[in-house]
């Protein structure tokens, strides 16, 4: 099966202060195929984000390439093949989700036609059809986090990169989004996601990366590797491993 | 271009359902019926008062509109990471910079524009209403004076745009931003004043130098204030009109291309 997301020895450095730098990630590896659920898995401040950041070429590696569909990440092209949602998503206040969707649809080249039919399905599916005419500054976290999802997918993607998908959202909200991830699994699509609920990793991953203090210490594939552990024992044990959270 | 123009539509949008435009709108309708009422407290120069006032009036919303909504479209982006929902989709940096440009001034001309129409009536007013008109007051140089005011905004449109570019504070770009413009409002006059006359000899050559530095870098406002000529009537040459137009262009494409420059290395962490 093709890569369609590689890290190759990539790492980060952040400028902390005159002389002083923080490694976010540390010489990552990783290559995700097509079709494969990859959940990204990690205490707060381990690099998921930085990672994820950096395959949309929000932030430049210090070394090493990441690549999506076997293009450098730094061309923009290529991100027509790829729905992000952001951690904590925010949007433009005074605006309502037709007119986001709108913007995203016409700058991933998609049809006026196309754009509205795939704006009331998406906004029927998460939710906020009934909604769409609100400016978003009156939307609650939650349903701003739907908005993000429907912006993410307005382009049918072949790659969905979905950071902390499950912030800020309520039981049903979760529940929505984990039957979004399996609807969009069921359709081919490849997901990269990252989360702290180990729960919802286990349900929808094919494949789980751990990562600790910037370096990938564990994948593992879900249906074979920890039928003796829970994932959250196996987590603890390889965070351990790899000397706890430093800050 | 269609993608920075897309960013430049939702720029627009964002702007102008912006409350701070509405007070800007009823800021600049007061001042516009203020200004009827100051002339009356003049015995000649009625309707001169009342272009001077008027087009004060459009100049002043249009930076408002630029200083306290354009700046913020900005930051806002950057502050509340608005950025990576835009950056994340096939578009460029070089594109995104360009289409708020492009946003920031079509907010500032849809504004000017519609003060811009609406600046004739206290002149109108004045013209009928008071027995003392000026003879040589002439409504196509009113006009052309109001083009000169979208110019002017446009090229303050490219300073917050190339300051945005390299700042991630809307403080700062709002000071450097204004700072620029009230240095460039000013250094024509400073210029004169230090080669011609009694002080051209008294000056230091580095502070001439200096002064002509300044004078290339910063963009010269007062070439686009044409309120005199509006007020009196006075003709406006083709020439005038084509350079300040073309050195506008010019010194607009070089401030947003080196925007552009820093823009394309910056991080969004």
């Amino acid at each position: 099966m093709m890569t369609v997301v590689a890290f190759e020895n990539v790492t980060k450095d952040y400028r902390t202060g005159f002389r002083k730098k923080k490694t976010a990630l540390k010489d990552f590896s990783l290559a995700v195929k097509e079709g494969e659920v990859f959940g990204f898995l990690g205490p707060n401040g381990a690099g998921k984000s930085t990672s994820i950041k950096i395959l949309l070429n929000l932030i430049f590696p210090t070394s090493g390439v990441a690549e999506i569909l076997g293009t450098s990440a730094g061309n923009a092209e290529v991100r027509r093949f790829v729905g992000y949602l952001p951690e904590n998503p925010y949007f433009y206040d005074y605006l309502n989700p037709m007119e986001l969707l709108q913007f995203a649809g016409k700058t991933s080249g998609m049809l006026a036609g196309d754009i509205r039919e795939r704006t009331e399905n998406l906004l029927q599916t998460v939710g906020l059809w009934k909604e769409r005419k609100r400016p978003i500054r009156n939307y609650s976290k939650g349903m701003v986090q739907r908005t993000g999802l429907a912006l993410a997918l307005i382009h049918n993607p072949k790659i969905v990169i979905l950071d902390e998908p499950m912030t800020g959202l309520d039981p049903i909200g979760r529940r929505q989004v984990i039957d979004l991830i399996l609807k969009l699994k069921s359709e081919g699509k490849t997901i990269f996601f990252s989360s702290h609920i180990l729960e919802d990793i286990e349900r929808v991953c094919d494949r789980i990366g751990i990562l600790v203090n910037g370096s990938l210490v564990r994948t593992l594939t879900v249906a074979s590797e920890h039928l003796d552990k829970s994932l959250e024992d196996v987590f603890i044990e390889e965070v351990e491993k790899a000397g706890g959270i430093q800050q | 271009m269609m993608r920075a123009w897309a960013v430049a539509l939702i720029t627009f949008k964002e702007g102008i359902k912006n409350r701070v435009i509405f007070g800007i709108f009823i800021i600049a309708l007061l001042l516009f019926a203020a200004t009827t009422l100051i002339t009356t407290l003049f015995m000649r120069d009625i309707v001169k008062v009342a272009v001077d006032l008027s087009l004060s009036t459009v100049s002043f919303a249009g930076l408002l509109t630029l200083f306290f909504v354009g700046v913020n479209l900005f930051s806002k982006d950057i502050d509340k990471r608005t950025i990576y929902m835009v950056i994340s989709r096939p578009i460029s940096r070089s594109q995104y910079l360009v289409g708020k440009f492009l946003g920031l001034l079509l907010l500032a001309l849809t504004v000017g524009f519609l003060l811009g129409a609406l600046s004739a009536l206290p002149v109108i007013m004045s013209k009928r209403f008071y027995y003392y008109t000026e003879a040589r007051f002439a409504w196509d140089v009113f006009f052309i004076a109001v083009v000169y005011i979208f110019i002017k905004l446009a090229i303050v449109s490219s300073i917050i745009t190339f300051f945005a570019s390299l700042t991630s504070n809307s403080f700062m770009t709002l000071v450097l931003a204004m700072v620029t413009y009230l240095i460039g409002e000013s250094t024509e006059g400073v210029r004169s004043l230090l080669t011609s006359g009694i002080e051209a000899q008294t000056v230091s050559p580095l502070l001439s130098s200096l002064v002509n530095i300044a004078y290339y870098v910063f963009p010269n406002m007062s070439a686009f204030d044409l309120k005199t000529q509006a007020a009196h009537g006075l003709p406006v040459s083709l020439a005038y009109m084509s350079w300040t137009a073309l050195y506008a262009l010019v010194y607009i494409t070089a401030v947003v291309a080196a925007g552009t420059l820093f823009f394309r290395r910056r991080e969004f962490p």
